[in-house]
């Protein structure tokens, strides 16, 4: 019997730990992450997702692609892609793949626009309203990594975990608590201490986990 | 033959010792796990695993390894026959039967005859490793420079002759990934190369990373996107479950055949396990007199797919451990592995390490029978998983993802570039550019191009000896045919079609 404030749980098995923190918990009053990812921030998002078509996509993509194909091609240029001294150049295989991006790219950009002229921009490419989970997953985990450098990557996952499951989640602080502290502190005595695999601890992980 | 057999007890008595044991039954329950979570699937649950099992011996390290590969091909059925999700790609085609049968009040049978197929494909993928692999190694013992480069040749062309996307994106993928692996120092000159004068891309991209970016962080981002929804069929597995499932693999013993043989051959081809299951779905329908219940919940719509895929992620390995090609993207990860450990795979490695690739190929056996054991005491268990919310789930994914990254050359760096690749694979998938080849590619990128260059070192400088009878030149025509098959096969319906006419 764990007894939380209000809510009494009773703990039996491991299967009624997952139904815990399942979806269908009954204790949990609150909206599920689905309902509350609309509505957070509805702004200018959904117009410039309607923006992205699937060809314009393709279009750039390889746009893309073939600017990195001449990079490559250039690098390969300067190191020398012919015969050397004793064989091939160190340049000689990467300019031959770059050649092939690029003239595959022109093809597939050549393709793209014939297609956008001929039947439009096509479908969209991303689904509505799908770029806010999107950009909800990729800009808080690329934030974690930033934070990385100065508290280490076990604490940076804690204040990523619980701003995940708190914010965008909207989980209760009665699960959000004990997973982002359990799963952290877990893993950090796997890896630092069972494996002694060192993982990054930061300016100040040291002092932050001083044992 | 008497060899093959010694060898293989040998292997046993390697594959028995209590650490590899245990090895086996933890990567085949971290493997079952994987390939029931969205967003992390045997190919990147092996990634994030490398840098643990450097702390172990080779033996004992690849056994894990591959243990977490069996287990994630049985995970992703569970998740396909219980939540309609497929947990892995090969799984496609079980969601068609297993979900309707699941639903349909049976969910303990659809498991029960997944399982069960997926142990007999992987045991006929197992016969086959056993006994081919050592001849195919002795022959490949003659292959130099020109072969070995015609073969990856071969291989990366059944990815654009086979692989069923456009060829242009699959060359793409295919350069770029080699591209990417040609990163940073170059051995042979002692040049840098494509580092443009930043210190970061020195050290190169590393493999596992890539895997981690663009199988984890790519299927999370598109998984979110989609907004996923968990509605399980509960499913519990008794002991009558699995006899009646038993009883009715007999009476489909057809499909499980055609499944299982479909898949071994399929999974000696790069890229095979996935088509390999539906090209079996689709004999097996033609093939069945109950045509119309496929879709509906068909025992043969379960069966047929499932040995496919599980004979050709064991029939993988054949190629891989004797050539040293992989056959899957999960392959190429392990093969990788393998090279962080110091050992080449090809040939040689029966030469020189017979113990490990004897321990190898008799743990593939414990895997296959141990992972049979473990998903029929504990699915239900393991399906437990997918209830727990996935907003708690996917921060933690990432935290794993993260980690894995990070421990390849304990580089901070290879986080950002994890995300980076993470946003690649997303628009990859979006546009239809394949990833397999391009992960293949970058494993293998070091390997093609000094075999390549060895080779033109020996030529003096001819291309021609790339083609050089008597085993470069036919690899090679078969490659070219192989690669215009598409083209090949529209023809030959054209000219059928006119004398039809």
């Amino acid at each position: 019997m764990l007894n939380l404030g209000l809510m009494k749980i009773r703990l039996v098995s491991a299967s009624d730990l997952f139904f815990l923190l399942s979806a269908d918990a009954p204790f949990i009053p609150l909206p599920t992450g689905r309902q509350a990812q609309d509505g957070v921030f509805r702004c200018d998002l959904n117009k410039f997702a309607e923006g992205g078509k699937m060809r314009k996509a393709e279009i750039g993509v390889a746009l893309c692609l073939m600017l990195i194909g001449f990079l490559i091609l250039a690098d390969a240029i300067r190191l020398g892609f012919g015969w050397g001294m004793s064989g091939p150049k160190a340049g000689f295989f990467p300019f031959y793949m770059a050649l092939g991006v690029v003239i595959c790219a022109f093809i597939v950009l050549f393709n793209g626009i014939q297609k956008f002229k001929k039947e439009g921009p096509g479908k969209r490419l991303i689904r509505e309203g799908g770029l806010k989970p999107v950009l909800w997953v990729l800009l808080p985990s690329t934030f974690m990594v930033i934070v990385t450098g100065l508290v280490g990557l076990h604490v940076a996952a804690l204040l990523f975990l619980v701003f995940y499951m708190r914010v965008i989640g909207k989980i209760n602080w009665a699960i959000v608590i004990p997973v982002s502290v359990i799963v952290p502190l877990s893993i950090y005595i796997l890896f630092e201490k069972v494996f002694l695999i060192p993982l990054p601890s930061g300016l100040f992980g040291d002092k932050l986990m001083p044992f | 033959m008497i060899d093959i057999i010694t060898n293989l007890f040998m292997g046993f008595a390697v594959a028995f010792q209590p650490t590899n044991l245990l090895m086996a039954v933890i990567g085949l329950g971290l493997g079952i796990i994987v390939g029931v979570l969205p967003g992390l699937g045997g190919a990147n649950g092996v990634a994030i695993l490398i840098p643990v099992t450097l702390v172990l011996s080779p033996t004992a390290g690849i056994i894990l390894l591959s243990g977490v590969y069996w287990g994630a091909l049985y995970g992703g059925s569970i998740t396909s026959i219980l939540f309609n999700i497929p947990g892995e790609p090969w799984s496609v085609a079980t969601t068609f039967d297993g979900y309707p049968m699941a639903k349909s009040g049976k969910p303990g049978k659809a498991l029960v005859l997944s399982f069960l197929s997926h142990g007999a494909g992987g045991m006929l993928g197992t016969i086959l490793l056993t006994f081919f692999a050592p001849p195919i190694a002795a022959f490949a013992l003659r292959f130099g420079p020109a072969e070995t480069f015609a073969v990856m040749v071969l291989t990366f062309s059944a990815f654009v002759g086979l692989g069923g996307k456009s060829a242009l994106k699959t060359l793409i993928a295919i350069f770029l990934g080699f591209i990417l692996a040609a990163v940073g120092l170059d051995i042979v000159s002692g040049q840098l190369r494509m580092t443009f004068g930043s210190v970061n891309l020195m050290g190169g991209f590393n493999f596992i990373v890539a895997v981690i970016g663009l199988f984890g962080l790519g299927e999370i981002f598109l998984t979110v996107e989609e907004g996923l929804k968990m509605e399980g069929i509960k499913a519990t597995l008794g002991l009558k479950d699995i006899v009646e499932g038993a009883k009715e693999i007999r009476r489909n013993m057809k499909a499980l055949t055609m499944g299982s043989v479909i898949g071994c051959w399929m999974g000696l081809k790069p890229g095979g396990a996935t088509p390999a299951s539906f090209m079996a779905y689709g004999f097996a329908k033609q093939a069945a007199r109950n045509k119309e219940e496929f879709g509906k919940g068909a025992s043969a719509g379960i069966i047929a797919p499932e040995s496919a895929a599980q004979g050709a992620g064991t029939s993988a390995t054949l190629p891989m451990i004797t050539l040293g090609i992989p056959g899957s993207p999960t392959m190429a990860v392990i093969m990788g592995g393998l090279m962080i450990f110091g050992l080449q795979p090809g040939p040689m490695l029966f030469k020189d390490h017979p113990d490990f690739v004897w321990g190898l190929i008799a743990s593939i056996w414990i895997g296959t029978v141990f992972g049979l054991i473990m998903v029929l005491m504990f699915a239900p268990l393991f399906a437990a998983i997918l209830r727990i919310r996935f907003s708690i789930l996917m921060p933690i994914i990432i935290y794993v993802c993260a980690i894995g990254a990070y421990a390849v050359n304990n580089r901070v760096i290879d986080i950002y570039y994890m995300i980076m690749f993470g946003v690649v694979g997303y628009f990859f998938k979006k546009l239809d550019y394949p990833i397999a080849p391009m992960v293949l590619a970058l494993v293998l990128g070091d390997l093609a191009e000094s075999a390549m260059r060895q080779a033109l070192i020996m030529g003096h400088g001819n291309p021609l000896i790339l083609f050089r009878p008597p085993i470069a030149l036919p690899l090679m025509i078969a490659a070219i045919l192989i690669f215009f098959w598409p083209t090949i096969s529209s023809w030959k319906q054209k000219l059928s079609a006119k004398k039809a006419a």
